[in-house]
C-alpha cells in the first residue's frame, strides 16, 4: 500500500512519493512530447495523461494498403483518447517521425489514418510511438471502409444531370423561339452521349437493387424506379435516332437524386456502427506466446487453441482462455461494465480485452482471433448493419404501385398511342416515394446522434417511433453511479471525511461533500491508506481510525446511496407516457428512487430472467417496449425489448446487443430520440402521401396525352424537392 | 452555329476536368471523414 497524494506524476497524475515521474514510461512519454515541441498538450488537456504500458511489437503482420505511388496507409483505432489535446498530441508526435507523410486522429471517434513512406519508417515504429505516449493503437479490422464507389457514381450522375439539363434548356428554348434542325440534332446527340454514363454506370446499383429484389420475388420501390429509368433511356436512344424529344434530363436528375439519398443513408448508418464499435473496444493486436522456455511476440489473430500466452501487469488479454498459472486481479469493464478489478486465479476463464490490474498470468488459449467473444460480438454488429432493412411504407406500396403503372401505361398506349404510354411509365417513376425513406431515415439518425443517442439502423429508428412503454433499469441508468450520504452520525462523518480527503474514490468525494453541506469542519488525517474495495485507514487527531464498508469502527455508521441522475425527473416527465422501473434492488430502495424520478410503476426486486419475462408479458399485451439499461445483466432485457438503449459508459456487451447507445452522462437523449423518431415517422408518412398524390396527378395528365418532357423536367424536381424539405424538418426536431 | 461548335466541346472538357478532379479526390479518401474536418478548425496552428 502506498501513501496517497504526496506528489503527482507530471504526466499521468499518479500520486508518487517523491516529486518526479511515476515510471520510466511516463518519463519517456513526456520526453517525446517535449522533444517534438508539443508542450502545449499539458495546458490544453482536460484529463491527466495515460500511463504508458509496454507495447509488444508484432505490427509487421498488420495488413496495410499499398498506394500506387509506393506509400502505405493504415486505418487504426487509438484507444485512451480523453480529449482533443490527446488526439492533437498523438497526431503531431506521429507526424514528427521522419517518413510519415500524413496522420489524422479523430478526437471524437478515435479513428486514425496514417500514411507513410515504407523506405523510411515502418508501422511498428509509428504504433510504438503512439503506445509510448500511453495510447493504445490497434488495427481497425472490422471497420467497413467507407464506400467510395457510391459517392463516385453520385458525382458522375450529378455532372451528367447538370449538363443534360443545360442542353435541354437550349432545346426547350428552341421549341418556343425556333431552332435550326442541325443545332437541335447536335444538342440531342450530345445529351445522349452525356446521359449514357449516368444510365449505364451510375444507375447500376439502382437497377441491381430492383433485379435482386425481383429474383427474391419481392416488389420493392426500386422496381418502378428501374422500369422508369430503362424506359426513359431506351426511349432516349430511339428518339435521338429519329430526331424527337427525349426525357433524358429527367432521367439523369432522377438517378442523381436517388443516389444522393443512398449516400446520405449509408453515411448515417456507418457512423452509428463505427461509434458503437469504438465504444466497445477490442482485444489487443499482439500477444506473447510461450514456446518451450522462450517467449515470442505474435499477432493475436495468429494464436491457436491450446497456445499458452503470458499476460503481464497493464497488458490486455489477447484471446479467450483459461488461467494455468498466476494470481491477481483483472478489469473486465468491457464485458461487465464493472470497473472494479475482480480477483482471478488458476482455472478461471478470462476473455480477450480484459486488462490485468494486479499480478501476471499464463493463459491457455481456448478461442483466438475471430472466435473470441469480443470479435464475435463485433462481427455481429457489423453484420446487423449490412442486413437489408425491413420493408418500409414505400416498399409496401410498391406492388400495387407497379401493377397500376403497368396497367395504366398499357391502357394509355391503347387509348392515346405509344407516346402517352411511355409518358405514363416515365412520370409514374416514383422518385419522391423512393427518396422518402432514405432521406427521413438519414435525417432522423443524424438528429438523434446530435442529441447524444446513436441509433444503429433505420429499422430501430422506426420501431422507436412506435414505443409506448419506456422501462428504465435503476443502477447506472436512472442513478448515475455517484453515491451520496443520506444519514450519518456527525462524529463518524467528521472522521471518515478526514480520511476521504486523501482519496479520489466516488464514496470519498461524497463524504467530503456531505461534510461541507452539514457545516462540519474537516479534520486533518495522517498515514492514510486505501484498502481497495473496502475502505480507508489512517490517523485522525492522533488516534487510529478505520472506515470500512460504511462504518467508522467504534464511532458510528454512515448511510450512502446511489444518487438519482439530475436530469432523470425532467426526462421522465418529458416522455409523457407509461414509464416503468425494473430493478434488481430491494423494493424500498427502488420505490424511493422511482418516487423521486416520478416513475409510477415499479417492479422490484427483479432478476435478469424476470426482467425479460416482464418485458415479454407487456409485449404480449400489445405494448411496444423500449428498455434503457446498462451492465451485463441487462443484455437479455435489451435484446428482448423492441428497442434496447444501452448506456455508452456501460458494459461493452450491452452496447453491442442494443439498438441504440446513449453517449455521455444523462438521460435527456432518450426523450429527444423518441421525439425525433416520431417526427421522422410523421415526415415519412407525409412524404409518401405527397408522392402518391403527385404521381397520381402526373399519371392522369400523361393518360390524357398532355404530358411532355418539359413539364416532367419541371414537375419531377419539385416533387423531390418537397421530399427533401420534409426530411429537413426532422433534423430540426 | 459556329459558336456552339466551339463552346459545346469546351464546356464538356471543362466539366469533365472537374469530374476527374472529384474522382481523384474521392479515391484519395478526402470525403471519408467529413465530420472530423469541422473540428480541425479549432486547432489553432
Amino acid at each position: 500500500m502506498k501513501p496517497l497524494l504526496a506528489a503527482a506524476c507530471p504526466h499521468c497524475a499518479t500520486p508518487v512519493e517523491e516529486p518526479g515521474f511515476c515510471c520510466p514510461g511516463c518519463e519517456m512519454a513526456a520526453a517525446i512530447i517535449r522533444g517534438a515541441g508539443l508542450e502545449r498538450y499539458y495546458q490544453d488537456r482536460t484529463a491527466p495523461g495515460v500511463r504508458p504500458e509496454p507495447v509488444v511489437a508484432a505490427w509487421s503482420e498488420v495488413p496495410v494498403t499499398m498506394e500506387p505511388d509506393g506509400g502505405c496507409t493504415v486505418r487504426l483505432h487509438v484507444g485512451g483518447l480523453t480529449c482533443a489535446a490527446c488526439a492533437w498530441v498523438t497526431e503531431r508526435a506521429v507526424l514528427a517521425l521522419p517518413g510519415v507523410e500524413q496522420a489524422t486522429v479523430s478526437p471524437t471517434s478515435g479513428r486514425a489514418r496514417v500514411r507513410w513512406n515504407p523506405a523510411e519508417v515502418d508501422l511498428a515504429a509509428i504504433c510504438g510511438r503512439i503506445g509510448a505516449l500511453g495510447y493504445r493503437p490497434r488495427p481497425l479490422a472490422h471497420a467497413a471502409a467507407p464506400d467510395r464507389d457510391l459517392l463516385l457514381r453520385l458525382g458522375v450522375a450529378a455532372f451528367c444531370a447538370m449538363n443534360v439539363m443545360l442542353l435541354s434548356a437550349g432545346l426547350y428554348a428552341g421549341w418556343f423561339a425556333g431552332i435550326a434542325p442541325r443545332e437541335a440534332a447536335l444538342l440531342r446527340w450530345t445529351s445522349l452521349a452525356i446521359a449514357t454514363p449516368a444510365a449505364l454506370w451510375s444507375a447500376a446499383p439502382l437497377l441491381q437493387g430492383a433485379w435482386g429484389a425481383l429474383r427474391h420475388r419481392l416488389l420493392s420501390v426500386d422496381l418502378p424506379v428501374a422500369v422508369g429509368i430503362i424506359a426513359m433511356y431506351a426511349h432516349g436512344v430511339w428518339a435521338t435516332l429519329r430526331g424527337e424529344e427525349a426525357w433524358l434530363d429527367s432521367m439523369t436528375m432522377l438517378i442523381a437524386l436517388l443516389l444522393g439519398g443512398r449516400v446520405l443513408e449509408q453515411g448515417g448508418r456507418r457512423r452509428a456502427v463505427e461509434a458503437a464499435q469504438s465504444l466497445a473496444g477490442f482485444a489487443p493486436a499482439t500477444a506473447r506466446r510461450v514456446l518451450g522456455d522462450r517467449v515470442e511476440s505474435v499477432p493475436a489473430n495468429r494464436l491457436a487453441v491450446g497456445d499458452r500466452v503470458m499476460i503481464g501487469l497493464g497488458e490486455q488479454v489477447p484471446a479467450d482462455g483459461v488461467v494455468m498459472d498466476g494470481r491477481g486481479r483483472m478489469e473486465m469493464a468491457m464485458l461487465t461494465g464493472e470497473s472494479e478489478p475482480v480477483g482471478i486465479g488458476e482455472g478461471d476463464r478470462v476473455v480477450a480485452g480484459g486488462v490485468v490490474a494486479e499480478g501476471s498470468f499464463e493463459v491457455r488459449v481456448t478461442a483466438a482471433g475471430e472466435d473470441t467473444l469480443v470479435a464475435r460480438m463485433a462481427a455481429e454488429l457489423a453484420a446487423a448493419a449490412d442486413r437489408p432493412s425491413a420493408p418500409v411504407l414505400a416498399d409496401r406500396l410498391a406492388p400495387a404501385f407497379t401493377l397500376a403503372t403497368l396497367v395504366l401505361a398499357a391502357l394509355a398506349t391503347v387509348l392515346q398511342g405509344g407516346g402517352a404510354g411511355l409518358a405514363v411509365l416515365v412520370v409514374a417513376c416514383p422518385c419522391a416515394l423512393a427518396l422518402a425513406a432514405p432521406l427521413t431515415t438519414a435525417a432522423g439518425l443524424g438528429a438523434c446522434a446530435r442529441h447524444g443517442l446513436l441509433v444503429r439502423s433505420g429499422d430501430a429508428l422506426r420501431r422507436l417511433a412506435e414505443v409506448d412503454l419506456v422501462v428504465f433499469d435503476k443502477t447506472g441508468t436512472l442513478t448515475g453511479g455517484h453515491p451520496e450520504v443520506v444519514e450519518a452520525d456527525p462524529a463518524a462523518l467528521r472522521l471518515a471525511a478526514a480520511l476521504a480527503r486523501h482519496s479520489s474514490h466516488p464514496v470519498a468525494r461524497a463524504l467530503v461533500a456531505a461534510c461541507a453541506a452539514r457545516g462540519i469542519p474537516l479534520a486533518t488525517a495522517r498515514e492514510v491508506r486505501e484498502l481497495p474495495g473496502e475502505g480507508l485507514v489512517g490517523e485522525v487527531d492522533g488516534a487510529p481510525v478505520r472506515f470500512v464498508r460504511g462504518v467508522v469502527e467504534g464511532v458510528g455508521e454512515i448511510h450512502l446511496r446511489d444518487a438519482l441522475r439530475p436530469d432523470a425527473p425532467r426526462v421522465v416527465a418529458a416522455l409523457g407516457q407509461r414509464v416503468a422501473l425494473l430493478s434488481g434492488d430491494r423494493r424500498e430502495v427502488a420505490n424511493a428512487i422511482a418516487k423521486e424520478a416520478g416513475v409510477g410503476e415499479v417492479i422490484a426486486p427483479a432478476g435478469p430472467a424476470e426482467k425479460v419475462a416482464w418485458i415479454r408479458a407487456r409485449q404480449a399485451e400489445g405494448r411496444v417496449v423500449c428498455f434503457v439499461g446498462d451492465g451485463v445483466n441487462d443484455g437479455g432485457a435489451l435484446a428482448a425489448a423492441d428497442v434496447g438503449i444501452a448506456m455508452g459508459a456501460g458494459a461493452a456487451s450491452s452496447v453491442l446487443v442494443a439498438d441504440a447507445v446513449l453517449v455521455g452522462e444523462g438521460l435527456a437523449p432518450v426523450a429527444a430520440g423518441l421525439r425525433v423518431a416520431r417526427s421522422a415517422r410523421g415526415a415519412m408518412r407525409a412524404s409518401v402521401i405527397r408522392a402518391v398524390v403527385y404521381n397520381a396527378a402526373a399519371v392522369a395528365v400523361a393518360m390524357a396525352g398532355w404530358m411532355n418532357p418539359l413539364i416532367a423536367a419541371i414537375a419531377m424536381p419539385i416533387s423531390s424537392g418537397v421530399a427533401v424539405w420534409g426530411a429537413r424538418r426532422v433534423e430540426a426536431a | 452555329m459556329n459558336g456552339i461548335l466551339l463552346l459545346l466541346p469546351l464546356s464538356i472538357v471543362l466539366g469533365a476536368t472537374f469530374v476527374a478532379l472529384f474522382v481523384n479526390a474521392a479515391r484519395q479518401g478526402q470525403f471519408d471523414e467529413l465530420d472530423d474536418e469541422a473540428t480541425r478548425l479549432l486547432d489553432d496552428d
